[in-house]
């Protein structure tokens, strides 16, 4: 392997992660190009959105910097962390400190909301401890806050299978939490879920974002949500980036020239 | 509409078809004079005097001689749990193993794999056949002709359901920073709870009628008793063992009915 350029030491602890990629490339078996030379920097402690069409490779940016997805070639760190290349227990404790959040929340259904949220302890907690499930009451006390911060502790010994949609989104977002994460990805979070459920979980991930300081990557398709949760926005077309700049002031003119299309109707929450 | 770009079909459509075609000729050679098995329905018109008999003398069951039938009674019981235990729990981390998504190692999963398949090929009665020249005559080999059967059954079938399974949740324990194998306790375990559960109470059910037949080569149990009696020919006693089976499955099929009410 070529000698790492780290630019940033590892980041001390507590600290929120930043992102530096440079000429990263992914390719799929299959042949397909996700992600093509792409270099980003993300700032420690940004609220970063990042819109496409379907297929732009939203969801494999996102995977990269945690390497559920492997980098093909380029230079990928995280909070000083070298992840392309990493593996076991150093990628471990890596990942158990980047939260995730999916568009269809991935919680074990059949077991209580409390052993869910307990998952964020994985790489914290003695293997042990978490072989018999015995958890520190620290531990305990973790999730439990973070229930509490998304709202839904009185749910913490209910079946996951009985949660609603926001719930459970709720859920993950608070699994994510109970990591003391320092970089939280989310992949189309509010995608199956309703418009006013969509703003309070979008506001809960920008709490996380303004009280926690914890640096947020967003993939959202809805250009409206894009505009009003995030500080930087980043359009993706084709495995590369066609735009990077301030949320705020993108209007659709930006959008369209991101989309390559007119905007319509299905692109925003709000009709 | 112009240029429509319809992509490449892709290959392997005709397997339907060839599967088709696989089912019929096993068909026709299984049926076939030359290569068929053979049997006709001769035998019984010639023998069904003997078998009237037969049934008569079982329909008057011995029932003196139940006092006899209490102890391999509860051996075959006891067989049947310590083999449904052992088997079970030995079963549920190899049927992980067996997986793709709790064990996405091919080369570890492969091996687990092929070893079950070589453990399930081989008929329990041969096992406890074998094991009883190895162990000796009682209930040990039969246990362990047991444990053999279920943990063929268990790992095939409870594997199969982690298969099945949504495999978003698991990813969510890697993106966490788990292990293997504390994403398969923490996330795959509550998920393969109730298929095991009924694995589990499926196998005990066939592991009580198993274990009279296992008597049969020495293998411990009612067998041993059934053995005995028919080669006395006392079918009226014979009678009464199947009768009492019938009655402790019927009571199990009940139990476990219970059980998977409670957990599953
Ligand atoms: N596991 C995979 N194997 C092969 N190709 C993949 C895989 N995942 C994604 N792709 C391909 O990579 C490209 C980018 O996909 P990606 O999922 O990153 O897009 P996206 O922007 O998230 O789309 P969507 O909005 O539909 O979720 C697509 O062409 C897709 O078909
Ligand atoms: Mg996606």
């Amino acid at each position: 392997m070529a000698p790492a350029t780290t630019a940033v030491p590892p980041a001390p602890p507590g600290t929120p992660f930043a992102i530096r990629m440079r000429e990263v490339t992914v390719r799929y078996p299959n042949g397909v190009v996700a992600l093509d030379r792409i270099s980003l920097d993300i700032e420690a402690g940004e609220m970063v959105s990042v819109v496409g069409l379907s297929g732009s490779g939203k969801s494999s940016l996102i995977r990269t910097i945690n390497a559920l997805v492997p980098v093909t070639s380029g230079e990928l760190e995280v909070g000083g962390h070298r992840i392309d290349g990493a593996r076991g227990r150093e990628l471990r404790a890596v990942r158990g400190q980047i939260g995730m959040i999916f568009q269809g929340f991935n919680l074990a259904k059949r077991t209580t909301v409390l052993n869910n949220v307990l998952v964020g302890r994985l790489s914290h907690a003695p293997w042990w401890r978490t072989m018999l499930g015995a958890y520190t009451a620290a531990d305990r006390r973790l999730a439990f806050e973070a229930l509490d911060r998304v709202e839904i502790l009185p749910k913490a010994y209910q079946r996951a299978a009985d949660l609603s949609g926001g719930q459970a989104q709720r859920v993950a977002i608070a699994r994510a939490l109970t990591q003391e994460p320092r970089l939280v990805l989310a992949d189309e979070p509010v995608a199956s879920l309703d418009p006013p459920t969509a703003h309070a979980v979008m506001g809960d991930l920008r709490r996380i974002n303004q009280d926690l300081g914890i640096t947020v990557l967003t993939n959202l398709h809805l250009l409206d949500l894009a505009r009003r949760y995030g500080t930087r926005l980043i359009g993706l077309r084709a495995g590369r980036i066609v735009y990077d700049g301030d949320a705020a002031s993108a209007d659709d003119a930006v959008f369209e020239e991101i989309y390559g299309r007119s905007i319509g109707a299905q692109d925003v929450l709000e009709k | 509409m112009t240029d429509l770009q319809i992509p490449a079909k892709p290959r392997g459509r005709w397997k339907p078809y060839a599967a088709t075609l696989v089912i019929v000729a096993i068909t026709a050679v299984t049926l076939s004079p030359q290569w068929g098995i053979a049997f006709g329905f001769d035998a019984i018109s010639r023998n069904w005097q003997n078998g009237v008999g037969k049934i008569l003398e079982m329909l008057s069951p011995d029932f003196s001689f139940f006092p006899r039938t209490v102890a391999p009674l509860l051996e075959t019981l006891q067989m049947a749990v310590i083999a449904t235990l052992v088997g079970s729990l030995l079963g549920l981390p190899l049927s992980m193993w067996a997986a793709r998504p709790t064990n996405p190692n091919s080369v570890t999963r492969t091996l687990v794999r092929t070893a079950l398949n070589i453990v399930r090929s081989v008929p329990d009665l041969l096992y406890a056949a074998v094991l009883v020249a190895m162990v000796g005559v009682g209930a040990l080999p039969g246990i362990l002709a047991l444990v053999m059967f279920n943990l063929g059954t268990i790992v095939k079938l409870v594997s199969e359901s982690i298969e099945a399974n949504d495999t978003g949740l698991l990813e969510a324990g890697s993106a966490a920073g788990g292990t293997r194998a504390q994403i398969n306790r923490a996330l795959a375990l509550p998920e393969v709870a109730p298929a095991f559960i009924n694995q589990t109470l499926y196998v005990f059910e066939l592991n009580v009628r198993a274990s009279t037949v296992l008597g049969l080569v020495g293998a411990g149990g009612l067998g041993l008793l059934i053995d005995a009696v028919r080669t006395f020919y006392r079918y009226d006693q014979l009678s009464l063992i199947i009768l009492e089976i019938l009655i402790l499955v019927l009571l199990l099929d009940k139990f476990s009915d219970v059980i998977r009410r409670r957990l599953v």
